[in-house]
């Protein structure tokens, strides 16, 4: 078994520290969060860890009004599929932008965000 | 590959009920080998669809329960999860069992309790159906995934708020007609586009409710078939699985795992979306209706939201859609939603839908989505 170059425990140890990483297939290129075996692509296992500028765009946004268990103090609170700028795409929740300035096309930035101490990607103002 | 039929098919009323998740099940199961008119010991494996009963039950373990409780506890069991398509991914595997000539006769269904927690304990477990990682951390839920996909339409193709609730309303209006249905009530447009906001744009009344239920099928090989009642073969059944991760979806206005399942189907049975007369289909939200009327081919891409407009999903439409009430009015207990679409396409071929029937229906089509669109499960149903 070849050791994985970046693991989900390392890429939020990243995220925490405001660093996001992603992993370039050395095949084709292809980019992926989070890490995989084979490239879903070309099906190589080559892959190296690539740090990422944590700018993009919002592809699509949703306000959740009704939390899972636990949450209900969160609400209401955007997630957004956002697009960043080297090609793949990445859910978070957004932070610091009011809803209703929200929409496809936006930019925003990678941050960090801790909830009840753990580390969820988040997406700010630009 | 051998012919598989359907022979008997068993349906709880959806709802609220007081009984555990293997009782409605059993109770279903019975009620489907009634239906075929067989002998319960003809029953030759048992495949059980169940997702959160660990949850909401403290049970797992619960095909062997099952059939148990059925009266049958010799038979095999296996258990299937794959979140809300879970039974009809069951069906798949037992139509193989059958085709493959291992058994004749397998009873194949499920069920799911959720109205006992309360609805923010069931909105957690329904989540653990997305990435623990990423996305359940991020507050996704499902009318969260939904809403993505929704907002992804309408920004491409124009999809409005009123096109959804025209979904809403026309599967109520079929519910009415269906005494099975969680919810046999009228609605109106105002009604859904003045309900509060789940996640934005999908309102209360775009979703499908909690449910709890059980369905069962009893299917058997052509050979057997023939010494029951009226078979209703199975022409084709395909599954297909995209990434578990929402963000990795290549385009957010489609479901490419409804697009391929519903190509190998097609191709199985020799048919094309037009030879299709009635579709149970996945209506989670209002919003995965339009969208799977797309992906079936039954619509343009783009046009979904234009045809639930127009009535032509309705019944005596073009194309009647879920006649059963689907998922927003019949209910959604999710470990038994495939078997419960498979059962309605089965009444409607054998033409004893009362009220709801589609006149004529010769050909008809199930769709069975689950999780954040990653599984689909697509099946064509057909009479002699």
């Amino acid at each position: 078994m070849t050791e994985r170059v970046i693991n989900l425990k390392s890429f939020f140890e990243d995220a925490r520290a405001g660093r996001l990483t992603g992993i370039r297939c050395g095949g084709c290129g292809e980019l992926a969060i989070p890490p995989k075996e084979f490239c879903a692509s070309c099906q190589k296992r080559d892959w190296q860890p690539v740090p990422l500028a944590g700018a993009g765009t919002i592809v699509s946004f949703t306000v959740i009004r009704v939390a899972p268990r636990g949450r209900g103090g969160e609400v209401p609170y955007a997630v957004a599929v956002v697009k960043l700028e080297e090609g793949l795409s990445l859910l978070g929740r957004v932070v610091d932008i009011p809803f209703e300035a929200l929409r496809a096309g936006l930019p925003v930035r990678f941050r960090p965000v801790q909830i009840d101490s753990q580390t969820v990607i988040g997406f700010g103002p630009a | 590959m051998r012919r598989v039929a359907v022979i008997g098919v068993g349906v709880t009323k959806f709802g609220k009920h007081d009984r555990t998740s293997a009782e409605l099940f059993a109770a279903a199961a019975a009620d489907a080998i009634t239906d075929a008119g067989i002998a319960p010991s003809a029953i030759q494996a048992l495949y059980f669809g169940n997702v959160t009963g660990g949850e909401t039950e403290r049970q797992l373990h619960m095909g062997p329960l099952a059939a148990t409780l059925l009266g049958l506890p010799t038979v095999p069991t296996t258990r299937f999860e794959n979140a809300c398509a879970t039974s009809h991914v069951a069906f798949r595997h037992a139509v193989m069992e059958i085709a493959s000539g291992v058994s004749d006769v397998v009873l194949v269904g499920g069920a799911e309790r959720v109205l006992n927690v309360p609805t923010e304990s069931a909105t957690e477990f329904f989540a653990y159906c997305s990435d623990a990682s990423l996305e359940q951390p991020a507050g996704l839920t499902f009318p969260g995934v939904f809403a993505l996909i929704a907002r992804a339409h309408m920004d491409k193709y124009g999809t409005t708020e009123e096109q959804m609730a025209h979904v809403a309303v026309k599967n109520h209006r079929h519910g009415v007609l269906n005494p099975k249905a969680q919810f046999q009530k009228e609605i109106s447009l105002e009604t859904v586009l003045k309900s509060a906001y789940v996640a934005d744009p999908l309102k209360l009344f775009d979703c499908c409710p909690f449910t709890d239920g059980g369905a069962a099928l009893v299917l058997a090989s052509e050979e057997v078939a023939r010494r029951y009642r009226r078979p209703i073969w199975v022409l084709g059944t395909h599954a297909a699985t995209d990434t578990m991760f929402v963000h990795e979806k290549r385009d957010l206005s489609r479901v490419t795992a409804t697009e391929r399942a519903a190509l190998g189907a097609y191709r199985q049975a020799g048919k094309t979306p037009t030879d299709v007369d009635v579709a149970e289909l996945h209506d989670c939200f209002t919003i995965a209706e339009i969208v799977a009327t797309e992906g079936l081919g039954f619509f343009e891409p783009g046009t979904g939201g234009l045809a639930a407009e127009k009535g032509w999903t309705s019944l005596g439409g073009k194309l009647p859609v879920n006649p059963s009430g689907g998922l927003k009015a019949k209910g959604h207990p999710i470990g038994a939603t495939g078997a419960a679409q498979i059962a309605e396409i089965v009444t409607q071929l054998r033409g004893e839908a009362d009220r709801r029937q589609v006149d004529g229906a010769r050909t008809g089509l199930t769709h069975t989505l689950g999780g954040n669109t990653a599984t689909v499960v697509v099946s064509l149903f057909g009479c002699d």
